[in-house]
């Protein structure tokens, strides 16, 4: 549809414009990889079963979906902001389409990243993956970003302005991002912070690239744990009803508000 | 034959406790231009946002161009074009991408975008202008491209929300000239708000609203003589005892 291709065209447009979101969407993982990277490595010196640089390498392209997808998700803050939500509201344009339009240009984008992310970072860490694992990484980062996505597109209904942003990071991202086994297992954590990866939906993607790329160390307890199906239902059921939820949300965005009355009269 | 462009029946719309537009009853007729005026908050915006799909009555119902606004929303929005009181343009994309952008929301193919956007640019003096991003240009000319971007997929119904807020009298003064055009070369219907009441000579007809309630209704000359006022400002005074306000209503 023309629309959606519209709305995603704009998205890519206007992020290859922003010359240090690009640069920080591809630096972002390397800086982690060198930083958090050195101190896990050096905590985790004895266990020689995997270099915990190759243990990193899918949590970290979890990483770059996520910021990828949730960020150009939550850029329909800024939307609101300038206006031009309601450009996109008084289209002839169903509201679940412009929900869709919006998360799909959020999970390309993510997906592009990833993919330039991977090109420099597995050779880096000496990484091979063979083609069955290559392609089910593809399919892991499409899925996190559709997941992503979505939540990006509720969050971004729910706060009201981008000065709100700091609060996400701390509440949403961070804990979503310790809590996906991206920098370190998560079978060992207490009851309450295992019950929570499974409301994460970070948690399944990187289980998911851990079983694309990570299949060599599975014996050795670091590939995936949760079957592979349960993994791709899982993120599929997150992007479904996170849309399911946003596109209501994002409709009630067009019209003057309670708030106009109170600030004018 | 005349049809009703816009047929609202006890249109209400609250806000919680607040009393945004009580029951309107309005008529728009096919091709007319059509004044909507009243202070601020006397519920302008809202019932531009109601008619074009934008919010939910709270009552009533109406039609626009012939769709029902709850029911037939996509038909509606298809039919019309709104200008906000804002600007809704990309300031980070050019003028030339903004248009591009709302040519695919409204799905029109690009071989007939290309031509109509070029048109347009050259009609409201742009052309040099559309490689340029948004935010470079001056208050005016965003104006000019909010409209063109409002008539791009040549509607039937076209609201203007306050189109001259914030523009110096010269760029008013032409923004004028362009409507005056596009009225008579395509017989386009206007429902047009603000709070300039001089503005609103040139309209068919006009309404008064004030707190929500049609205060007066009539041609601009119909409204003079019952108020015995020499002009249209002195009727807006008249029948909502407000002095002019300066910024923007809801």
């Amino acid at each position: 549809m023309r629309a959606v291709y519209g709305i995603v065209a704009r998205e890519f447009v206007r992020f290859l414009r922003q010359r240090g979101r690009v640069l920080a969407s591809i630096g972002r993982p390397f800086v982690w990889l060198v930083f958090a990277g050195a101190g896990f490595a050096a905590v985790f010196a004895g266990r020689n079963e995997i270099d915990y640089r190759v243990y990193m390498a899918p949590g970290l392209l979890g990483m770059v979906v996520m910021f990828g997808s949730l960020l150009a998700a939550l850029s329909t803050v800024t939307d609101r902001e300038a206006g031009v939500l309601r450009m996109v509201l008084v289209a002839p344009i169903r509201r679940r389409t412009i929900a869709f339009g919006k998360a799909l240009g959020a999970t390309l984008l993510g997906t592009a990243q990833a993919i330039v992310v991977a090109a420099i970072l597995l050779p880096f860490v000496h990484l091979r993956p063979t083609l069955a694992g290559a392609l089910l990484g593809l399919i892991a980062v499409v899925l996190s970003g559709l997941a992503m996505g979505a939540l990006g597109l509720v969050l971004a209904a729910s706060i009201r302005s981008i000065e709100n942003f700091a609060g996400v990071m701390n509440f949403v991202v961070f804990p979503m991002l310790f809590l996906s086994g991206a920098l370190y297992p998560v079978r060992h954590l207490g009851p309450v912070l295992r019950a929570a990866t499974y409301v994460n939906p970070l948690a399944y993607g990187v289980d998911l690239l851990k079983h694309a790329l990570l299949g060599g160390w599975a014996r050795a307890g670091y590939g995936g744990e949760l079957p592979v199906p349960l993994d791709c239902a899982a993120l599929a059921l997150f992007a479904i009803v996170g849309l399911a939820v946003a596109a209501p949300l994002l409709g009630r965005e067009g019209g003057v508000t309670r708030t106009a009355f109170r600030e004018r009269r | 034959m005349t049809t009703a462009a816009i047929d609202a029946r006890g249109l209400g719309k609250d806000f919680a406790a607040l009393r945004a537009l009580d029951r309107l009853d309005l008529e728009v007729r096919d091709g007319e231009f059509f004044g909507l005026l009243g202070p601020n908050g006397a519920g302008k915006t809202t019932t531009v946002h109601l008619l074009a799909t934008l919010l939910a009555p709270s009552r009533g119902t109406a039609r626009v161009a012939g769709r029902d606004v709850v029911r037939e929303g996509l038909a509606v929005r298809r039919s019309i074009g709104l200008v906000f009181q804002e600007t809704t343009l990309d300031r980070d994309l050019t003028v030339a991408e903004n248009l591009r952008f709302a040519a695919r929301l409204w799905s029109l193919p690009a071989r007939v975008a290309r031509p109509r956007i070029d048109a347009l640019l050259r009609q409201f003096a742009l052309l040099e202008r559309r490689d340029d991003p948004v935010r470079t240009l001056s208050g005016g000319m965003r104006r000019a491209a909010d409209i063109a971007r409002g008539i791009l997929h040549e509607p039937s119904i076209l609201f203007l929300d306050e189109p001259t807020a914030g523009l110096d009298p010269r760029a008013r003064r032409s923004l004028w000239e362009r409507i005056r055009h596009l009225r008579a070369a395509s017989g386009l219907t206007v429902l047009l708000t603000t709070h300039y009441v001089e503005e609103a000579e040139p309209c068919d007809r006009v309404a008064v609203l004030d707190h929500g309630r049609l205060a007066a209704l009539g041609t601009p000359a119909e409204l003079k003589r019952a108020a015995g006022a020499g002009s249209l400002e002195e009727v807006f005074l008249a029948h909502t005892g407000h002095r002019l306000a300066e910024s923007d209503g809801g």
